[in-house]
């Protein structure tokens, strides 16, 4: 089963897996038209900083067993084994945070939306876009990033082509391999300006 | 309260302090606003995200899988040369646009219709117009400056071959442009062709793109530019030597303090007169203030500051801060650079904001719009307004005590401290006492520690005998550093504190605002011919440590095209084209003469611009040193 895999060496920063999700999550499927929604709608995707203000794309893990699931009180959070994907089900929530203070990667929020009932926040999270899945698209994340940082993709795949990368580093005679020079390049300046303002 | 946050964001005494205040006042500074913009995009970082037309937006994948061509078929170098090229082309018109509303000015002064303008400097203005072709034969100073600013307003379309100013470069550098086919035609055709050169279709080669970018450049740097600084002159005098203070610690406790911020000294010019008026400072007086303080930030601040010894409260970074202090009454900005989060944190304070040109406008300010015609008057308004303000004043905080510093070093000045002649300055740089002359300019940006890139570089340059002369930003930030007043000698090696010491000068020499570079081209010049040399043989350079406008990417470009090396603090976004990032820092030479480099470590552009002297003074047979 293909899932959603994600690559940090990757990520350029660009941010546009969050606009993309939002609208994916919306009523219109419209960037512009969610864009004017009530509720506003919400990426379940966030792009986070790191030590030298490269990006992470952080999601749902979809864990097994899965800290959020095992923490809920009222039973909103349950796992789909065949699309291997913890949905959560905004008319039970309670919006009492336990999933999000048992949740190791900080993924789950709480707001409104527009498949919860008028006006109550709930906990908000990936839901792997099952709906799109469904009508024969792959993840809105992975749709829109250029750079390969998020794919939808057998994990075995995944697997194998880090394992073929690593297996052509270390071929006798083998030359580092530069994914992108110009990216390398950008990044090591970007680094020397951090360094110097610690 | 962690203060180590403040320390991290600026060098600067004043700037930490009225940081701390402005958060503890719950305002928002760039910082903040920096660090909600993180991760920048890579994409737009790298050059490699196009806007230009709707078929697209476009992005290409640098790690080669994703996209590698825009819609229209344009890849990554292609892309990367669009993209520079209109930066080029928008920083060229900025200056230039600026340089355009200056001989507008000189127009109507001419024909009297420009009340409270005058002619501050009729022998430049003779002088200026005898390179543009008039004769001065018994004409009144009137009607030559009308003929220098038709002739002026001319170049911008010219029909001509070539810009007149570019005369007074080194005919071996005017050769190497003509060879390239990039003398600069016409001020505003050289942007308008590269905003069509860069439309979906039109020049697709990133070579040609890249040469072209040179040539809109030069005809900022030999064309607009260059005519706004000798305009300005012209109106308002040429700049001599002359000691003020820097810093926010120029703001007055007891006086009205009205601050300049922009680009343009034609509004600020008419704002110093009314502030002298002794009917204002008696209204002054009369409502409890102890005088008008005028003060700048930014380049309006340098234009006043070279000319008439206003002091200046701070550069790029310290706009917001200024306000802080709960002590500035009234801000009048003109254009470029000004922030519009400024009418948002002057709300949390009783600072009134006025903007004041018809192109620029900023919410949360009041509009009044300034006109040659209407200067004047609309001067006293102001300041009375002003005036009015002071009462309205609440908690006052003025950080620290001023810094003194000498300004006021136009070509003109410095060639008169040297006796008439660049020569005293070629034997001491022949002599190895000088090794050479490097020109810092440029802004502050927030992806680096403010003033921390300027004040390096220029410590580490002075004290290996370079002499530094810079504008902008960087000017104010050495200035605030107290690197332009006597006891500045002390930093400086013992051969540039010699030579400076029997001129009366600081090692380090403000020059004067961004637009004012064209002053470092001219005495650049001047060195080359006065060797019969061209200006890529002279040992000196170029540094913007601190870039971040467009403006700076043009200025760096008309540099380089012009002969001198120049190291960049900040990385351009180029590096989606390894092939342009290569021509840019290696390929060059071979074109003009001259490269960038990219240096984020003002420690290491010490380095690299260290040994790009001595190897200049090897290849001039002068005594040279490793570095």
């Amino acid at each position: 089963m293909k899932e959603v895999i994600v690559h940090p060496e990757r990520c350029v920063g660009c941010m546009q897996c969050m606009p993309a999700c939002a609208a994916a999550h919306s009523q219109s499927k419209n960037l512009f038209q969610a864009s004017l929604e009530i509720p506003r709608p919400r990426p379940r995707v966030h792009v986070g900083v790191g030590l030298f203000n490269e990006g992470f794309p952080n999601r749902c893990r979809h864990c097994d067993p899965a800290p959020c699931l095992l923490a809920c009180l009222p039973g909103a959070i349950a796992r789909s084994a065949e699309r291997n994907t913890v949905f959560i089900d905004p008319n039970r929530c309670i919006n009492c945070a336990s999933c999000a203070m048992a949740c190791p990667f900080g993924v789950i929020r709480y707001h409104e939306d527009h498949t919860a009932p008028p006006g109550k926040t709930v906990a908000v999270k990936c839901d792997n876009c099952y709906e799109r899945q469904l009508a024969g698209l792959i993840p809105a994340c992975v749709e829109v990033c250029k750079s390969g940082a998020l794919r939808f993709e057998e994990r075995s795949e995944a697997m194998k082509r880090k394992t073929d990368e690593v297996a052509r580093t270390v071929s006798v005679g083998a030359a580092p391999v530069e994914l992108a020079p110009g990216f390398a390049l950008l990044n090591a300046m970007k680094r020397k300006q951090i360094d110097l303002a610690r | 309260m962690n203060d180590k946050r403040y320390d991290a964001n600026t060098i600067t005494a004043d700037g930490r302090l009225l940081l701390k205040k402005l958060e503890r006042d719950g305002v928002d500074s760039v910082w903040d606003r920096f660090r909600a913009q993180l991760p920048n995009c890579g994409f737009c970082e790298m050059g490699l995200s196009c806007r230009i037309c709707v078929m697209g937006p476009c992005r290409i994948d640098p790690f080669g899988e994703g996209p590698q061509r825009g819609v229209c078929g344009a890849d990554a170098d292609i892309m990367v040369a669009r993209n520079l090229g209109r930066m080029i082309a928008a920083g060229a018109a900025s200056h230039s646009d600026h340089g355009r509303d200056l001989v507008e000015v000189l127009g109507k002064v001419a024909v009297n219709a420009a009340p409270g303008y005058q002619l501050r400097d009729v022998e430049k203005l003779k002088r200026v117009a005898a390179e543009f072709g008039i004769k001065p034969d018994g004409k009144q100073p009137s009607q030559i400056a009308a003929e220098l600013s038709d002739a002026m307003a001319e170049e911008y379309g010219t029909r001509k071959k070539e810009l007149t100013l570019i005369q007074r470069a080194p005919a071996k550098r005017q050769e190497i442009w003509r060879r390239l086919g990039v003398a600069p035609r016409g001020i505003d055709r050289e942007t308008s062709e590269m905003m069509h050169r860069t439309h979906m279709g039109v020049d697709n080669d990133w070579k040609s793109l890249l040469l072209h970018g040179i040539r809109n450049a030069l005809s900022d740097g030999w064309g607009g530019s260059m005519i706004a600084t000798e305009v300005s002159d012209i109106l308002f005098g040429t700049p001599q030597p002359g000691v003020t203070r820097v810093n926010a610690g120029v703001l007055k406790k007891d006086q009205v303090n009205i601050v300049v911020h922009g680009h343009n000294p034609v509004v600020s010019e008419m704002l110093l007169r009314a502030c002298q008026d002794p009917d204002l400072l008696k209204l002054a007086k009369d409502k409890g203030a102890d005088g008008i303080n005028l003060a700048g930030v930014c380049c309006t601040g340098n234009e006043l500051l070279m000319r008439a010894g206003i002091p200046m409260a701070g550069n790029h970074l310290t706009t917001e801060l200024v306000l802080a202090t709960g002590a500035v009454d009234m801000m009048v900005v003109d254009y470029q650079c000004i922030m519009p989060s400024l009418g948002t944190v002057a709300a949390c304070y009783h600072t009134k904001m006025v903007s004041t040109s018809d192109k620029a406008r900023f919410p949360g300010m009041e509009h009044q719009e300034f006109h040659p015609e209407n200067a004047a008057a609309k001067a006293t308004a102001l300041v009375k307004d002003a005036i009015a303000n002071f009462n309205r004043r609440g908690e006052v905080f003025i950080p620290v005590e001023p810094v003194e510093c000498m300004g006021g070093f136009s070509v003109e000045a410095i060639l008169g401290a040297l006796g008439g002649t660049p020569k005293p300055l070629i034997d001491a740089i022949a002599a190895g006492k000088i090794r050479g002359a490097v020109g810092i300019v440029g802004c502050n940006n927030p992806r680096i520690q403010q003033d921390y890139g300027h004040v390096t570089l220029t410590q580490r340059l002075i004290e290996n005998d370079i002499l530094v002369v810079d504008t902008g930003c960087a000017s104010v930030a050495t200035a605030k550093a107290g690197f332009k007043q006597s006891q500045a000698l002390e930093k400086a090696g013992p051969g540039l504190r010699e030579v400076c010491g029997a001129l009366g000068v600081p090692p380090v020499l403000h020059v004067g605002s961004c637009v004012d570079n064209v002053r470092i081209l001219v005495l650049a010049s001047a060195l080359a011919n006065a060797l019969g040399a061209d200006i890529s043989d002279l040992p000196i350079a170029g540094a913007a440590p601190e870039w971040y406008s467009e403006k700076a990417a043009t200025i760096g470009v008309y540099f380089v095209a012009s002969g001198v090396y120049t190291v960049l603090g900040p990385m351009p976004p180029i590096t989606g084209s390894m092939n342009i990032v290569k021509l840019l820092t290696e390929g060059l030479n071979d074109v003009v003469g001259a490269t960038f480099a990219v240096e984020p470590d003002p420690e290491k552009a010490a380095v690299l611009i260290r040994t790009h002297i001595e190897d200049k003074r090897r290849k001039l047979g002068l005594p040279y040193i490793q570095v």
